[in-house]
């Protein structure tokens, strides 16, 4: 009894002289490199150590610590933040493009879980699971009161094991139960369809794998013509970007030379360029960009380069002017630091922080009803953004209110005739036009026809 | 620019070595730390260093530790907040003028907790729960308190331009204001069908006298004592503590108004009625909604354990922290919450706010959100009624109270704007009857 007391706290003693010995070690230290640095340093110890004794209730380190991490990232720019094992796990999902999981996506509502979609020919789909449903029991416990992130983190888990699902569905008296096996779902960031003879390659993120499933994609849309088709739309809007080898990689794909992107960082000599290996899969057919204000980051590095090059068309709206690379820096085994280490040029040399890529052809999203009054939100919209160097000032552009004549429609009369996506629809029709001059087809060639058409008409 | 950039850092092992021979004495500094501790704070040193070392620009320490001690402290709560040796936005050199409102952050967003009463903000029509997306078209999300009070202050007669959010509105919408200087009485009265309305806007050191002399002028008015007051918290934030105490004990006779409690549970601050009751035992309707806070709520709960008054309208908004100024060693101050507020009955009015003896909804408000109708608001009661939660959730989604059935556009042709007002008049009107029996005991009685 007494040896274990005194056992204690000697430990006790031990733990206090290492913890109190870190601070004003690493403090005496970085001393040498700056005076300041130091001084800033005892100025958060001390903060921390008030807060520990004073607050209303008794506080915890590692929440404590968790704010004061969040909160410097976030005094450096929007894109910095710190990875807790629950961030981490979820950043690896996203740049793997693959999860161990049931394929649904879900959403909160009051307190519910409903599931929006569930994905094509994953377990969620195969066992009958609709869009509309609610969930409201995992392996018989009530899912209550807990975040959605709690929920799919209990839904994930290893492929092979199960997972029995409370649903309630609309229309149904009862609630019923489904068991599910779990599976690696892919997420796909890539999807192709064939309408009016030209491929269209919707690229909604860009995960591993990226620049191979375009290639795959071009595949399949040769394959199910016969032929080649009259040319390309890539549909980046909505796409929030990902990694920067992946955006190097689809840029490759359309272009036969020359510089993709630059990156560079801190230190002068911290430079970094891409380049466009030869071959160009879609053979310098013609090809339309759809960007939107989500077009971010990895989108914009590649409507930049297929801008710059003058290989593709860009249409649609200003897309969001993330110009900026971030690293993931490993802390331990389950954290990590996202962290903004290098800006990224395009071939041109121009940077598209802040700016964004401008569209050759601004076409407005007409069949939206409240496309005019929905709030979009940019870089520049962020606090601390990185400012860019040379100042692009769009608010000129952004404010002129007056109706393009071209675009006047409005989204009931496209809806009769059956047109809900309006900036798809003006691309298709775009390449069609140049389709008939087939001549016209080259890299170089495709420009005038594309502008000059709607101005005739 | 020719940053000296830090060579390639030490070990941590010769870090720690060194450290331990010269700064032992700095041991007593931290009380109680444990290896956790340690972990935490090596934690934070190996991102502050990364940071340093490989940020695309050359960074500022200042700017990082700043940036750190607000994050710790915002995530502790919305009212702790940090202020720099040389920071000048709070001693008001930006301005007085403001437009009224009283603020709080939550995850991450701008929320009215309430308009002062007369102010810009309340003739602008904002409302409290409303959210704040934009000030002067520049997005404010993830600001810290003292940064949005900051941009809302300027010189009187200035512009502002918010963005406003709200439930029951399908889009945000914007609202001009311009800057004014706050109203110098806090007490407003007057008198409605022999019942006297007592106006309470705010607490400050002259709170407590203008209410005594607006006791008075209702009297003077009528020429006859009235046969009740209602006081109106809706739509205060508060103010002072001591403002709030006073006003309780004016109309109460005895009993406890409001205690503290900091963290040590011995530690207990209470406050006490003395003598006098400035209404003399006239019934008492104390009416509060969700933007009423803090000192309002310290009124309201103190008159509704002391049983002197019975309380209609809303929940309150649920505010009961007190913050104390820490001077740092290093320059500057911190302002955390030390303490909270318990009504006499001993309930935290920093967990779920004030609740009404008699609820009622302010119909005549035309953005009031619809109730949740239809088989989902059902789904949400079994869950709610599995999970044995709270009992309020299921009571707000029962039906419609007969009483309170009629709409904000029916209201209006009759010339109700103030719903919750006029059926605390009524309440008190039906006293009216029975002059002896002016006791709330006695008028519920009827």
């Amino acid at each position: 009894m007494n040896g274990q007391s005194m056992r204690n706290s000697l430990l006790r003693a031990t733990a206090l002289i290492s913890a109190v010995a870190l601070l004003p070690v690493a403090t005496a230290a970085l001393a040498s490199v700056d005076g300041q640095t130091s001084r800033e340093l005892e100025l958060f110890t001390e903060v921390f150590e008030k807060v520990r004794a004073d607050y209303v209730d008794k506080v915890d380190d590692e929440k404590l610590i968790k704010g004061a991490i969040d909160g410097m990232l976030a005094s450096l720019d929007p894109h910095s933040s710190y990875l807790d094992a629950r961030d981490f796990q979820s950043m690896r999902t996203q740049t793997e493009g693959s999860y161990g999981g049931l394929g649904l996506t879900v959403q909160a509502e009051d307190g519910a879980v409903k599931v929006v979609t569930p994905t094509e020919d994953t377990p969620a789909d195969r066992a009958g699971i609709k869009a509309g449903d609610y969930i409201t029991h995992l392996d018989g416990k009530l899912i209550y009161g807990g975040t959605l992130d709690d929920a799919v983190d209990q839904m994930r888990g290893r492929p092979g094991t199960s997972v029995r699902l409370t649903i309630v569905r609309p229309g149904r008296d009862q609630p019923f139960d489904v068991t599910v096996t779990r599976e690696i779902i892919e997420l796909k960031p890539v999807k192709w369809e064939v309408k009016n003879g030209v491929g269209v390659i919707n690229i909604n993120a860009f995960s591993n794998n990226t620049g191979q499933a375009v290639r795959a994609a071009i595949a399949g849309i040769e394959k199910s013509l016969g032929h080649a088709p009259t040319g390309y739309v890539i549909d980046l809007r909505s796409n929030p970007g990902g990694l920067l080898d992946e955006a190097v990689d689809v840029s490759d794909v359309f272009l036969d030379r020359g510089k993709i992107v630059e990156q560079r960082g801190r230190q002068r000599g911290d430079y970094e360029r891409f380049d466009a290996t030869p071959g160009d899969n879609t053979r310098g057919l013609p090809i339309v960009v759809l960007v939107d204000a989500g077009s971010a980051s990895a989108a914009e590095i590649v409507a930049g380069a297929l801008q710059d090059h003058h290989r593709g068309l860009v249409m649609g709206e200003r897309s969001f002017g993330k110009g900026s690379v971030q690293t993931l820096l490993p802390l331990s085994e389950t954290t990590a630091l996202r962290l903004t280490t290098a800006r990224y040029y395009t071939p041109s040399g121009r940077s598209v922080q802040e700016g964004g890529i401008e569209p050759d052809i601004q076409v407005p999203q007409l069949s939206d009803p409240d496309y005019k009054t929905r709030p979009r939100f940019r870089e520049a919209d962020l606090r601390r953004h990185l400012i860019n160097d040379a100042k692009i000032d769009n608010s000129v552009l952004e404010t002129d209110g007056r109706d393009d004549p071209r675009f006047t429609a409005t989204p009931e009369l496209l809806k009769k005739q059956g047109i809900d996506d309006y900036q798809l629809y003006y691309a298709l029709k775009t390449i069609s036009r140049i389709g008939k001059a087939p001549q016209m087809a080259g890299a170089a060639g495709q420009m005038p026809p594309a502008t000059r058409a709607p101005r005739s008409r | 620019m020719g940053f000296p950039l830090p060579m390639k850092k030490p070990s941590t092992n010769t870090l720690a070595m060194l450290g331990i021979a010269v700064m032992v004495p700095a041991a007593a500094a931290v009380a109680s730390v444990g290896a956790s501790t340690y972990r935490e704070l090596d934690r934070f040193m190996s991102v502050y260093e990364r940071v340093k070392g490989d940020y695309v620009v050359p960074v500022d320490d200042k700017q990082l530790i700043k940036g750190a001690i607000d994050g710790m402290l915002s995530s502790l709560d919305a009212q702790s907040s940090y202020y720099a040796a040389d920071d000048r936005s709070t001693t008001g050199t930006s301005g007085q003028a403001g437009i009224g409102l009283t603020l709080t952050v939550e995850d991450g967003a701008l929320r009215v907790v309430a308009p002062a009463a007369g102010s810009p903000a309340e003739r602008a029509g904002l409302k409290s729960g409303d959210f704040i997306s934009h000030i002067n078209g520049e997005l404010v999300f993830g600001v810290s308190l003292t940064e949005a009070v900051t941009k809302l202050r300027g010189a009187p007669g200035s512009a502002v331009a918010l963005t406003i959010a709200r439930r029951g509105r399908p889009k945000p919408f914007d609202v001009d204001m311009v800057r004014a200087l706050p109203a110098a009485q806090t007490i407003g009265w007057r008198v409605e069908k022999d019942v006297g309305i007592l106006d309470v806007n705010g607490f400050n050191q002259r709170t407590a006298a203008e209410l005594r002399a607006a006791i008075e002028a209702v009297g003077r008015q009528l020429g006859h004592p009235p046969l009740g007051y209602i006081v109106d918290l809706r739509s205060n934030a508060g103010g002072e503590f001591n403002a709030s105490v006073q006003v309780a004990d004016a109309f109460l006779d005895k009993g406890e108004i409001v205690s503290q409690r900091g963290r040590d549970a011995a530690e207990i601050e209470r406050a006490n009625a003395k003598k006098g009751d400035f209404a003399a035992g006239l019934p008492i309707v104390v009416l509060i909604d969700e933007g009423s806070a803090a000192a309002a709520e310290i009124v309201a709960g103190a008159l509704q354990d002391n049983h002197r008054a019975l309380v209609m309208g809303a929940q309150s908004y649920g505010m009961g922290t007190i913050q104390t100024a820490v001077p740092l060693d290093a320059g500057g101050s911190i302002r955390i919450t030390t303490s909270r507020y318990f009504t006499p009955s001993g309930k935290s009015v920093d967990e779920k706010g004030i609740e009404p003896d008699l609820p009622v909804p302010q119909l005549s408000d035309a953005d009031r959100p619809k109730a949740d109708p239809g088989r989902f608001a059902d789904l949400r009661r079994q869950i709610v009624r599995e999970a044995k939660v709270d009992q309020a959730i299921l009571e707000a989604d029962t039906d419609t109270d007969p009483r309170f059935k009629t709409t904000a556009e029916e209201l209006k042709k009759q010339g109700v704007t103030d719903f919750q007002m006029a059926y605390a008049v009524k309440t008190l009107e039906r006293l009216g009857g029975a002059p002896t029996a002016a006791t709330p005991a006695a008028a519920r009685r009827r």
